[in-house]
């Protein structure tokens, strides 16, 4: 299945700075529709509000981190089939696996470039 | 004659000193017994005193030996103060490595033909997309100065408590810091890789 760039994305980070390029590396890649948020509480808000193609999000926020939005977003029957794709700097093997069996899409560690990205996100669609 | 006077004499002599002496002897113990009997009463209360005070100071140094337990030197010098050195070692290597990267696009942007409008925006853009990659780094240093700042507050926590049970100033609060081994980006995805489903889970 091809990737729909006109899907919108909602990137989740408390890091302006982070979402700002992940914002812009999207627009690299095509992808227009970018909405954002701060947190995981925040996200899940926006999610119930906008049905959304694809989530990016960071691991560590509060006051909800980017797995536990995960596991609240898996456990609603309304959002469970959302694209999810983790992009944390949390590398460590525990918390690549504790996302997995929550059932993240993907998972990028940063730093990350732009090819990076394209690649997982391909990944989650198919390509 | 005269000799035996003299002999007679030294003997009356003799005999006096020996008076003298007993009456002097006498004197001085009786006096002696006397300042013993006076003093008895300090001497009592400045070994009440003096028990009292090392009692205090052998209270204090067992505090004070429980206090340097607390502290941990052994895991400050082997765990949390080389952490942060390699924390802090990585966000040197990462803004150095942002910065040089940064400063070559600027540079190769400067130095490009731009009489080629359809070419230099192809390749301002993709200079751009490395200026965003290595801007990153910012929120990666963040999180390793965090760790270093908790690591700093648990010093300061264990360090400003001993101060405290020295009777010395300081007070803070404890916190742990973050710890554990990391994979690459190739490492995530042999994990993610092994029987990964493309789609959401059902």
């Amino acid at each position: 299945m091809p990737v729909d760039v006109a899907m919108p994305i909602l990137v989740v980070d408390d890091y302006k700075t982070m979402i700002r390029i992940i914002r812009n590396l999207l627009k690299q890649l095509g992808f227009e529709h970018v909405d954002e948020a701060a947190d995981g509480s925040e996200a899940l808000k926006k999610m119930r509000e906008k049905k959304y193609g694809l989530i990016i999000s960071d691991w560590n926020m509060e006051p909800m981190t980017g797995y536990e939005l995960l596991k609240e977003v898996r456990a609603d029957t309304q959002l469970s089939k959302t694209p999810f794709i983790m992009v944390t700097a949390e590398s460590k093997t525990e918390n690549v696996v504790a996302a997995k069996k929550a059932g993240v899409n993907n998972y990028i560690v940063k730093p990350f470039n732009a090819q990076t990205l394209k690649s997982k996100i391909d990944a989650v669609f198919g390509e | 004659m005269t000799s035996a006077r003299s002999a007679r004499n030294k003997r009356v002599a003799r005999s006096k000193l020996a008076r003298d002496k007993a009456a002097t002897y006498s004197k001085v113990a009786s006096l002696a017994e006397v300042t013993a009997d006076s003093l008895e009463a300090v001497l009592d209360k400045i070994d009440s005193e003096v028990f009292s005070e090392l009692r205090q100071i052998a209270n204090h140094i067992e505090t004070l030996r429980r206090e340097i337990a607390t502290l941990q030197p052994g895991k400050m010098h082997r765990v949390s103060i080389p952490a942060a050195g390699v924390e802090l070692d990585a966000i040197v290597s990462a803004t150095e490595s942002a910065s040089n990267t940064i400063l070559e696009c600027a540079e190769q942007i400067m130095a490009t033909d731009a009489r080629d409008a359809k070419r230099y925006k192809a390749f301002v853009e993709d200079r751009m997309l490395k200026v965003f990659e290595a801007c990153s780094f910012q929120d990666l240093t963040g999180q390793r100065i965090a760790r270093v700042v908790d690591t700093l507050k648990q010093i300061e926590a264990r360090v400003a408590r001993f101060a405290k049970a020295a009777r010395a100033e300081g007070s803070s609060r404890p916190r742990p810091p973050a710890r554990g081994a990391t994979n690459s980006q190739e490492a995530i995805d042999r994990i993610i890789g092994a029987g990964m489903s493309r789609r959401p889970p059902r």
